[in-house]
């Protein structure tokens, strides 16, 4: 190190010892650090990151700030984060779809050994819905009107498609499959009862409460706390899930005592008042606070389940 | 209607910030107007990246006081310089410029003001009584109505933009095949990305619009610069009698009314822009006259006819925007984008999901009117100062406020060489006539178009006879086919285009 950067360095230490009150001088983060959301600003990640931010930058006496990189369901993001250097500065904040689902059927240029997986902090919701007018509400209703009428389907991934394909024909349905882009696509087809039924990522928190919309069954590995009374497509005795935390995600290689840092500062949001009303309140997804080897395992274990459905 | 929802978003657009946000809007569209050359979906291409910070409600004040603003300013230059700061005003200069010259800018200038006030706000109730029972019967529709409208939409806007519907259609076409790039989003392959990641979500809007709009604009302006002499403004200044009179009011307001009659029909429209509603008004309000001779000579009827019908076109090219989630033109597709930024769908469900926000745009598009009335008539002055900024000043500025908001997407260099990329196409295009503006809406609703398409085929089963039960989707797909044929035949007779579309 030349006396120049030497000087630069050590004024910075000096600086944010100064700035950062409370917290310990050598402790990191010694400068701002920043939160990637892989969607558009507005959606539920979205939403949550930035409340997430606020908890975290409490904790970490330093700003965290939020950047939105949108594109590709977050693997614009997870490609930059690949190649971002792995100091902590630079973490992401989103759900694990893009590693567990999307390498499988794109060519990406990230893979999951990339990334760490610090801590997970939500639960995914997703969920099979169905609009209240029509003739059926369970899934086991939906599958026994089927064997009767053709039926028609609205989907989001590629994933939630190939595990109805695969229940259609363990169970002779006569099945159409239609793409609608998103949540706000998905949302008009099944209140205007152009579709049957449909994939949801989260988006019917908006209008189950309202009663238009019913979810015949979660995707999830288990139930929602939040409708506690609908069963899982496991529970209904088909082996597909599709598993999905909101997670903190960092570059392989960043150093122990700033990972440590970062799940401390995880742990702490998980049990503050403030996360837990947005996620659960506003956005209807259960808080957790799962640990880094939990996750490293979780992430693993849904990508092999999630290739072996895939493979076709 | 439910009440407290309406008070509650009139509540929050009064606050400060909103206010100050659409007053910042309007303001900025006022100067963007004034400035020759800048039109209204520069302005907006422009300032979708200054809104990434703000709410989503300021934002969209924001960016609708903008397009307000531009169209009030665009009279000013219209009139003091014979040179419109957009083809929507050009019908006001036939009047406005010769009023000025005789000694009477200040008059032309409160005409044009009071004109587009009057037809803005008129224009504005209207929508909101329009498109408030209309997302109610818009959902009823499905895939295939979608899908026959948009069809629709793009045929219209092929033919009615160049007037060569053919020259039309190649321009849709590459917009078309421009907007197939991204995942596919039924198996979620990558189609013509080429390996870049960047390019899964397809081409970033951003860099589309403000490439082909407001980049290649500065382009075709700076060549304009080596040929072009100085034009002079006409002076402004406090003379006696040179104000708006009772009398002149009320001789001007039938034609406003009518003017606003015309642009707000125009503007529901899809495809028809603000420059076909002010010329078909000034047609209209001369052919009503009983002194037509006047027209063209200083007649405040020319200016107020123009000006009412340029106003009311945008609200009103809301209408099929919140009613559908159709763009009506290219400042409504960049409208779209910017709640797609904001994270909100527009379309039938935002009526119902988002009612307050809903609400409290239509009061802050009242609020902008009253703001553009009072920065109008105050700030006249001011206004007709900046005529006279030399255009080598403004092009730097425009281009570097280009390049920023590229940067601010997040796209980096990438981002920068798209830019440039679609700059030199618009910039081509606008040079041996290929309507840029068709371009631009085919690209902006392609993935619509197509997936709409897609789910109709699917859910049909590739059974025609599904559309027997859909009498609206049949009408326009019957419209469709007529406007094809119309349109081609008379591109094939050679006769002159109906309208120029500026916007």
């Amino acid at each position: 190190m030349t006396s120049r950067k030497y000087l630069v360095a050590a004024s910075a230490l000096a600086l944010s010892a100064v700035v950062a009150g409370p917290v310990v001088a050598d402790e990191w983060p010694e400068r701002p650090v920043t939160m990637v959301i892989g969607f558009a600003p507005g959606g539920s990640t979205d939403i949550q990151g930035r409340v997430l931010a606020n908890v975290m930058e409490d904790y970490l006496g330093q700003p965290v700030n939020v950047v939105n990189e949108p594109g590709a369901g977050s693997a614009v993001a997870f490609t930059n984060l690949a190649n971002a250097e792995p100091d902590g500065y630079r973490f992401l904040f989103g759900g694990t779809t893009a590693l567990t689902f999307t390498p499988i059927i794109t060519d990406v240029e990230y893979e999951i050994d990339d990334f760490e997986y610090l801590a997970a902090l939500a639960l995914g919701q997703n969920a099979l819905v169905t609009s209240a007018e029509q003739p059926f509400e369970t899934f086991d209703e939906i599958i026994e009107y089927g064997r009767e009428n053709p039926m028609t389907y609205a989907q989001q991934t590629a994933l939630d498609q190939a595990i109805i394909e695969r229940v259609a024909e363990a169970e002779g349905l006569d099945l159409a499959i239609v793409p609608t882009g998103g949540g706000g696509g998905m949302a008009p087809l099944v209140l205007g009862q152009e579709v049957d039924f449909a994939y949801s990522g989260g988006t019917h928190a908006q209008y189950t409460p309202t009663g238009e919309m019913v979810i015949a069954a979660f995707l999830s590995a288990e139930r929602s706390p939040f409708y506690p009374d609908v069963p899982t497509l496991m529970e209904l005795g088909y082996d597909y899930s599709i598993e999905d935390w909101r997670a903190i995600i960092v570059p392989q290689g960043v150093p122990e005592d700033v990972k440590d840092r970062l799940m401390e500062a995880a742990e702490f949001a998980s049990q503050d008042e403030r996360f837990i009303e947005t996620t659960e309140g506003n956005t209807f997804f259960p808080v957790v606070y799962y640990d880094q080897e939990q996750m490293e395992d979780n992430v693993r274990r849904v990508r092999a389940a999630t290739e072996e459905v895939m493979a076709d | 209607m439910d009440f407290s929802i309406v008070g509650s978003a009139i509540g929050e657009t009064l606050q400060f910030d909103a206010l100050f946000g659409i007053a910042g809007g309007v303001f900025l569209g006022y100067i963007i107007g004034v400035i020759p050359g800048l039109s209204r979906s520069v302005a907006i291409a422009i300032a979708i990246p200054m809104t990434f910070y703000m709410s989503p409600l300021i934002a969209i004040s924001f960016l609708i006081g903008l397009s307000k603003g531009t169209a009030a300013g665009s009279a000013v230059s219209a009139i003091l310089l014979n040179a419109p700061g957009e083809a929507s005003s050009a019908a006001t200069s036939l009047d406005g410029y010769p009023m000025a010259k005789s000694g009477k800018p200040r008059t032309a200038l409160q005409v044009g003001l009071l004109a587009s006030v009057i037809g803005d706000i008129l224009a504005t109730t209207i929508l909101i009584f329009v498109a408030i029972p209309f997302a109610r019967v818009a959902l009823l529709f499905g895939p295939y109505e979608m899908a026959a409208i948009l069809a629709f939409a793009l045929v219209f806007i092929a033919g009615l933009s160049g007037g060569d519907i053919f020259k039309g259609l190649a321009a849709g076409a590459l917009g078309v095949l421009l907007g197939t790039i991204g995942l596919d989003n039924q198996t979620g392959l990558p189609r013509l990305t080429f390996g870049y990641t960047q390019l899964m979500d397809g081409m970033p809007l951003i860099a589309v619009a403000i490439g082909t709009l407001a980049l290649s604009e500065m382009f075709v302006q700076s060549e304009k610069l080596r040929y072009e002499r100085e034009t002079m403004a006409v002076k402004l200044e406090n003379h006696k009698g040179d104000r708006i009179t009772f009398p002149i009011l009320r001789k001007i307001f039938p034609t406003i009314l009518r003017g606003t009659g015309v642009g707000t029909f125009v503007g529901a429209l899809p495809g028809l822009g603000p420059s076909v509603g002010s010329w078909m008004s000034y047609g209209m309000a001369k052919r009503a006259s009983r002194t037509p001779e006047q027209f063209g000579k200083g007649a405040p009827e020319g200016v107020a006819a123009s000006e009412s019908a340029d106003n009311a076109v945008i609200p009103a090219a809301l209408i099929p925007l919140f009613g559908l989630g159709i763009p009506g033109n290219v400042s409504a597709a960049l409208l779209i984008g910017a709640f797609a930024i904001h994270g909100i769908t527009v379309g039938p469900l935002l009526l119902r999901d988002e009612p307050e926000l809903l609400y409290s745009i239509f009061a802050g598009m009242i609020v902008a009117s009253i703001f553009m009335l009072i920065l109008g008539w105050f700030g006249l002055m001011v206004f007709a100062q900046i005529t006279r900024v030399p255009p080598h000043v403004v092009i730097p500025i425009v281009i570097f406020f280009c390049l920023a908001g590229m940067l601010l997407q997040g796209y980096g260099a990438f981002g920068l060489i798209i830019l440039i990329a679609f700059a030199a196409l618009g910039y081509l295009m606008k040079k041996y006539d290929y309507s840029f503006v068709t371009f631009l809406v085919a690209f902006i609703i392609t993935p619509m178009l197509e997936l709409n398409l897609r789910q109709s085929i699917i859910l049909s089963r590739g059974n025609w006879e599904v559309l027997l039960g859909r009498p609206i989707a049949l009408f326009f797909i019957a419209c469709t086919l007529l406007a094809f044929i119309i349109l081609a035949k008379r591109t094939i007779e050679r006769k002159k285009p109906i309208a120029e579309i500026g916007d």
